[in-house]
C-alpha cells in the first residue's frame, strides 16, 4: 500500500491540509438521531474504545464490542473492560456482520490487519469509523467502495473523554469524512451524530480532513505534548539533583509542576501562564524560551517534514516490523531514568511555588507550544487545528504525568504518539546539552533571588507585547470562548 | 449556690437544672472568663432564657456544679419583668379595704436603694421617662416597664449584667442609645445577653453560646463559639438562620420542566438486581420500588452496595444496562440517554463534592443543577440566576454568591450541593451520606435543610447513611442492606 497523501498532487495536498472549520453548535441540532437504533460495534476496548463506548451508550446508542479471539479466550484487560461494564462482547464473526457502524479503536499500527480482517464481514453500505487517520492517510488503506468512512477524533486521552462527558460536557473533537468513501453522502451526518454521542459537540467540533488530522495530530503529540514534557522532565530533574536539590523535592516539582503550570494555559494561554510569574521571572522565562526556540526550531521542522513526507510513519512501521526494537529499547530506557525512579517527596509545594521555582519548565512549555504551532501553520495546517494539537492538549497530557509520571503518559497515549515521543526525546536530549550547562537553580528548583529584582520597564512592555501578539494567543482566545468553564485540578 | 466575686470567672460543670419539672437543662459545661461578653442564642424552646436564669439563681440543680456567680447581678428579662409586675399587683391585694392603691411610683422603683442615682437620672432622661416619674409602675406599658428595669439594672453597679432580649420592642433611637451605653461600660461590666437575632448582636460581644432542643422539654448548650473564629461564627450564623427563619423552598423554573411523570407509576422499580465486580457479587437479587411521595432511608455497612444501587438509579453505574431497571417511565437500555434520566433526579454525595473541583462561583454551582452538570457549560437564563440567588438567601450565603466554590468550607460546599440538587425540584432527591465528613454543627445544618425539603416540597427523598439510627423526621420507609457475604 502506498502513502495516500504522497499520491495526491500538491494542489490537493494543500487543499486537504488547510481543511478545517469550526462548526456552529446549531449544526448539531439533530443530536444522535442519525445513529439511533443503529448497531455500533467497537473493535478494541482500550483507552479510546472503552471510554467512547461508555459515552455513546449513555447517549442512548446501541454499543457492543468485537474483540480478537485471543483477547476473549485469555480474558484480557480489554475483555474485562467491556464485560465488567455490562457490554455485549463477541468475536468479529459474531458481531461485525450485524454492525451498521464499525468503530476501529485498535492501535494504529494494527489497523491494516484489523481492517483487512473485518472488512469482508461488514454488511453492504455500513460505515467504518476511525479516531485517527493514520491507516487511511499514511498507509493508503483502500476501503470497500460501498462502505462509508468517517473519522471522529477526540482531542484528548480516553480518560478525559469519559470524565468530561460525565460532568455534562465533552472534549473538543475533530471530525472528517473520507471523500473517496462516502457513497451515500451520509458520512457527515453520521460523524456529527457520533460526536454528539461522545459529548464532543459541547466543547467544539472541527470539521477537517483525514489528512489535516493526521499531519497535525502526529506533530503535536510527538513534539510539545509528549516529547517536550518527557525531555523537560528528565533534564530538569537531573539538573536539580546535580545542583544539590533534594531528589524528592525535584521529583515532586516536576511530576506535579507540568500540570500546575499548564493549567494556566487553559484559562488564558501562554500569556496567562507567564503572567503567573513575577516580573523578573517572567522576563527570565521569556528569554530562556527564546533561546530554546532557536535551538529547537530545526528539530520541530524535521519532525514536521518527516510527518508530511511520510518518513515518520515509514520508520515507525519498519521498527514495528523489526519487533519494535527501538520502541521497546526506548521504553525500557525511560523506565530507568532517575526522574522515573525517584518518588515524589513528601513535601508541600504551593501552587505559586510551582511557577516560581519552575521558570525553566514554563519556558519549555512556552517554547514548545509556540514552535509546534508555528511549524504546523507554516506547513499549511489551519490555526484552529494547530491550536488544539498544541496548546489545548498540553495540560491534558500533563495530567497524565501527575498521575504516574512518564510511565502513565506513555501508557495512555496512542502507540504512534509513544513512538514519536521517544523519537523526539532521543534527539532533543543531546540538542539541549549545552543549553543546560548554563542552567542554575534560580530557574529550576529554587527560584530567582528577588533581592535585586529590578525590572526594566521598557523590556517588560516589550515582553508583554510579544507574548500577547503571538498568533496562538489570538486563535486561543476565540476557541477558549467556546469552553465556558474549566475545571480546577490542583 | 456558691456566690463570690466574679474575678475568677463563672464555671458551670456538667450542670443539670430543673425548672418546675417542666423543663430541664442538661449537662451544661460553660466557662465565662471575666473579660468576656456573651450572647446566648439558639432555636425556640431550647432553653436560652433558662440558661441565663440559672445564673440569676433560678431552677433546681440536680447534678453538677456552678461556681463564681457574682452577688450583684443586673437582670432584665420578661420573666423578671412579669414577676415585678405580679409583685406590684400583690401589693395591691394586700392593701387594706377600700383605699385604692396607686402602687409604687416609677421614681421609687428606680431610685430606692439605687447605687448610682446620677446615672439613673441621666438614663431616665435618655429613655424619655422623665414625664412618667410619678406614674404608678403598674400603669406603665410593657415597653415602659422594660425601660425601668433596664435603668434599675444599669445604675446599680452590677458585677454582671444579664439581659434577656433587652432590645425587644425598643424603637430605633432608644435601641441605638442603649447599645451605645452598653458599649461604654464593657470594661467594667461583664455582660451576658439572650438574643434571638444575630444581627442585633453588639460589636463588643466576644463569645456566643448556642442552645438546642433535646426533645420537647429539655435543652442543652450545644456550641460555644469565639467570635474571632470566622469559620465557626459563619456556620453558627447559617445554622441559626436555617433553624429560626420560616423559609420557603424557592420555586422552580417552570419553562425548563422535563416531561411530566405518570403519577400512577413508581419513580423507581428495581427487579432482581445484581451487581458484581470480577467474581465478587456485591448485590444479589435485590428488589425495590420507590413510589412517589414515600421518603426512604437506605442504610447498611460500608461496602454493602448502597452507592452501587444508587448509581444504578442515577445511570452512573455501567451495570445499569444489564439489570432490570425502570426509572421515571424508562425501562433502561432502550435508547434513552442518561441526561433524560438525570433530569428527574437531584443527587448529593461526598464523591460528587470530591469531583466538583471546578473553580466556578457559588451561584454557578447552584445553577449547574438545572443542567445536571459539574461546572457550567451553558448560559443560564435570568430566571435561573434569580432562583439560584433565592437559594443562596435561604442558606444565608447571599454575600458569597460570587466567591469561588472551592474556597468555601467543606460544610458550606455540601449545603450548596444540596441546593444544586434541589434547584429543579426533582421528583427524586438522593442524598448519599450527606453528613459524611461534616462536623457536628455542619451536620445540624444539613439535617435542618433536609427536614425542610422533606416537609415542604413534592420531592421524594432517598436518604442514605450507614447508621440506621440516624433518622430524619418525615421518613417512614427503611431499607437496611447487609453485606452480601454476611
Ligand atoms: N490514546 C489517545 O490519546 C488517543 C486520542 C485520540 C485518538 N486515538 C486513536 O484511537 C485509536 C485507539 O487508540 P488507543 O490509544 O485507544 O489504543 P489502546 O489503548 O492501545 O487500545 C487498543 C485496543 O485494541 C485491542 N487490540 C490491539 N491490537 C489488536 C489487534 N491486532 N486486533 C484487534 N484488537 C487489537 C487491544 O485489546 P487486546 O490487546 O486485548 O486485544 C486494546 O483494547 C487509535 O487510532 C488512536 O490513534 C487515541
Ligand atoms: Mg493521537
Amino acid at each position: 500500500m502506498a502513502n495516500y497523501f504522497n499520491t495526491l498532487p500538491l494542489r490537493e495536498q494543500l487543499e486537504q491540509l488547510g481543511k478545517c472549520r469550526f462548526m456552529d453548535s446549531s449544526e448539531f441540532a439533530d443530536g444522535v438521531e442519525a445513529l439511533k437504533g443503529k448497531k455500533m460495534v467497537v473493535i478494541g476496548c482500550g483507552a479510546q474504545g472503552l471510554n467512547q463506548g461508555l459515552n455513546l451508550r449513555d447517549s442512548g446508542l446501541d454499543v457492543s464490542y468485537a474483540l480478537r479471539e485471543a483477547a476473549i479466550a485469555e480474558k484480557r484487560q480489554s475483555w474485562k473492560n467491556a464485560t465488567e461494564n455490562g457490554f455485549v462482547v463477541g468475536t468479529y464473526e459474531d458481531l461485525i456482520p450485524t454492525a451498521d457502524v464499525v468503530l476501529n479503536l485498535t492501535p494504529d499500527k494494527q489497523h491494516t490487519p484489523v481492517v483487512k480482517a473485518v472488512m469482508p464481514l461488514m454488511k453492504e453500505g455500513a460505515c467504518l469509523s476511525y479516531s485517527h487517520g493514520f491507516n487511511i492517510v499514511e498507509e493508503g488503506m483502500q476501503i470497500r467502495e460501498d462502505l462509508t468512512v468517517i473519522m471522529v477524533a477526540p482531542k484528548c486521552p480516553g480518560s478525559e473523554v469519559r470524565a468530561e462527558y460525565v460532568r455534562g460536557f465533552g472534549v473538543p473533537t475533530l471530525i472528517a469524512v473520507h471523500e473517496d468513501n462516502d457513497p451515500k453522502g451520509e458520512g457527515l451526518a453520521l460523524a456529527k451524530a457520533y460526536a454528539v454521542g461522545t459529548g464532543g459537540h459541547k466543547a467544539g467540533v472541527l470539521m477537517s480532513s483525514f489528512i489535516a488530522e493526521v499531519k497535525s495530530d502526529l506533530m503535536g503529540e510527538q513534539t510539545i505534548l509528549c516529547g517536550m514534557l518527557q525531555t523537560g522532565s528528565i533534564l530538569c530533574f537531573d539538573k536539580m539533583v546535580e545542583e544539590g536539590i533534594d531528589a524528592g523535592y525535584a521529583s515532586k516539582l516536576i511530576q506535579y509542576g507540568w500540570e500546575t503550570v499548564t493549567e494556566a494555559l487553559k484559562y488564558g494561554g501562554v500569556t496567562n501562564m507567564l503572567d503567573r510569574l513575577s516580573n523578573p521571572a517572567k522576563i527570565k522565562a521569556f528569554d530562556l524560551s527564546e533561546e530554546l526556540k532557536v535551538i529547537m526550531r530545526p528539530l520541530y521542522n524535521k519532525h514536521q517534514d518527516d510527518i508530511i513526507n511520510g518518513t515518520f510513519s515509514r520508520v515507525m512501521m519498519e521498527d514495528w516490523a523489526n519487533d519494535d526494537k527501538n520502541l521497546l529499547g526506548w521504553r525500557a530506557e525511560t523506565a530507568e531514568t532517575n526522574f522515573e525512579k525517584t518518588p515524589a517527596g513528601d513535601v508541600e509545594i504551593s501552587e505559586q511555588e510551582f511557577f516560581d521555582n519552575g521558570i525553566l519548565m514554563v519556558a519549555m512549555v512556552k517554547a514548545g507550544v509556540e514552535l509546534a504551532f508555528e511549524t504546523m501553520t507554516a506547513a499549511g495546517i489551519i490555526a484552529e487545528s494547530a491550536y488544539y494539537e498544541s496548546l489545548h492538549e498540553t495540560p491534558l497530557i500533563a495530567n497524565t504525568i501527575a498521575r504516574k509520571k512518564l510511565y502513565e503518559m506513555n501508557a495512555t497515549i496512542s502507540d504512534t504518539a509513544e513512538y514519536g515521543c521517544y523519537l523526539y526525546n532521543h534527539a532533543c536530549l543531546p540538542l539541549l546539552g549545552d543549553f543546560m550547562k548554563d542552567i542554575k537553580t534560580d530557574v529550576i528548583g529554587k527560584g530567582l533571588d528577588l533581592e535585586d529584582a529590578g525590572v526594566d520597564n521598557a523590556r517588560l512592555i516589550e515582553v508583554n507585547e510579544a507574548l500577547r501578539s503571538h498568533p496562538v494567543e489570538a486563535i486561543g482566545g476565540v476557541l477558549r470562548g467556546h469552553m465556558a468553564d474549566m475545571k480546577k485540578i490542583v | 449556690m456558691d456566690t463570690q466575686n466574679s474575678l475568677d470567672g463563672i464555671r458551670l460543670e456538667n450542670l443539670t437544672v430543673n425548672f418546675d419539672e417542666k423543663f430541664t437543662l442538661c449537662n451544661i459545661d460553660w466557662t465565662i472568663e471575666p473579660s468576656q461578653h456573651w450572647v446566648i442564642t439558639g432555636t425556640n424552646g431550647s432553653g436560652k432564657s433558662a440558661l441565663a436564669a440559672i445564673l440569676a439563681g433560678v431552677g433546681e440543680i440536680t447534678s453538677g456544679k456552678i461556681e463564681g456567680v457574682p452577688n450583684n447581678i443586673g437582670l432584665v428579662s420578661f420573666e423578671a419583668q412579669a414577676e415585678l409586675i405580679a409583685n406590684e399587683l400583690k401589693k395591691d391585694d394586700a392593701d387594706i379595704m377600700d383605699v385604692i392603691s396607686l402602687g409604687t411610683p416609677v421614681h421609687e422603683m428606680i431610685f430606692t436603694d439605687c447605687l448610682e442615682p446620677e446615672l439613673a437620672t441621666e438614663l431616665v432622661e435618655k429613655f424619655g421617662l422623665t414625664s412618667l416619674m410619678d406614674r404608678a409602675f403598674r400603669k406603665l406599658s410593657t415597653g415602659e416597664t422594660r425601660k425601668v428595669m433596664l435603668i434599675r439594672a444599669l445604675s446599680n453597679k452590677p458585677d454582671l449584667l444579664l439581659l434577656d432580649e433587652p432590645f425587644d420592642g425598643l424603637d430605633a433611637d432608644t435601641l441605638a442609645m442603649l447599645q451605645a451605653h452598653l458599649a461604654s461600660i464593657i470594661e467594667t461590666t461583664p455582660m451576658i445577653m439572650v438574643l434571638n437575632r444575630f444581627d442585633e448582636m453588639p460589636d463588643f460581644i466576644t463569645h456566643i453560646a448556642y442552645m438546642d432542643k433535646q426533645g420537647d422539654s429539655a435543652g442543652q448548650l450545644k456550641y460555644t463559639v469565639n467570635r474571632q473564629d470566622d469559620v465557626a461564627y459563619n456556620e453558627l450564623y447559617q445554622l441559626l438562620h436555617l433553624k429560626t427563619t420560616d423559609l420557603d423552598v424557592p420555586e422552580m423554573d417552570e419553562s425548563e420542566k422535563p416531561p411530566a411523570l405518570d403519577p400512577s407509576q413508581p419513580l423507581v422499580k428495581l427487579t432482581d438486581i445484581n451487581i458484581k465486580y470480577s467474581d465478587t457479587v456485591i448485590v444479589d437479587k435485590l428488589n425495590w420500588t420507590i413510589e412517589p411521595g414515600k421518603h426512604w432511608q437506605l442504610s447498611g455497612p460500608n461496602g454493602c452496595g448502597k452507592t452501587g444501587i444508587l448509581s444504578l438509579i442515577t445511570g452512573d453505574h455501567p451495570q445499569c444496562y444489564v439489570n432490570d431497571i425502570f426509572v421515571f417511565g424508562f425501562q433502561r437500555g432502550n435508547g434513552e440517554s442518561i441526561w433524560q434520566i438525570k433530569q428527574y433526579i437531584g443527587y448529593v454525595s461526598t464523591s460528587l463534592q470530591w469531583e466538583y473541583r471546578v473553580s466556578t462561583s457559588c451561584r454557578n454551582v447552584i445553577i449547574s443543577g438545572f443542567f445536571d452538570s459539574i461546572g457550567m457549560y451553558s448560559r443560564p437564563s435570568d430566571k435561573q440566576k434569580k432562583i439560584a440567588d433565592e437559594w443562596l438567601a435561604l442558606l444565608g450565603m447571599t454575600d458569597r454568591a460570587d466567591q469561588p466554590f472551592n474556597k468555601l468550607s467543606y460544610g458550606d460546599q455540601r449545603l450548596l450541593l444540596i441546593a444544586r440538587a434541589m434547584v429543579k425540584h426533582p421528583p427524586l432527591l438522593i442524598l448519599d451520606e450527606p453528613c459524611l465528613g461534616l462536623d457536628d454543627m455542619n451536620r445540624q445544618l444539613v439535617l435542618a435543610l433536609i427536614e425542610k425539603i422533606c416537609a415542604g416540597s413534592e420531592t421524594t427523598v432517598l436518604y442514605v447513611n450507614h447508621h440506621a439510627e440516624d433518622k430524619i423526621k418525615g421518613i417512614e420507609n427503611y431499607l437496611a442492606m447487609t453485606k452480601n457475604n454476611e
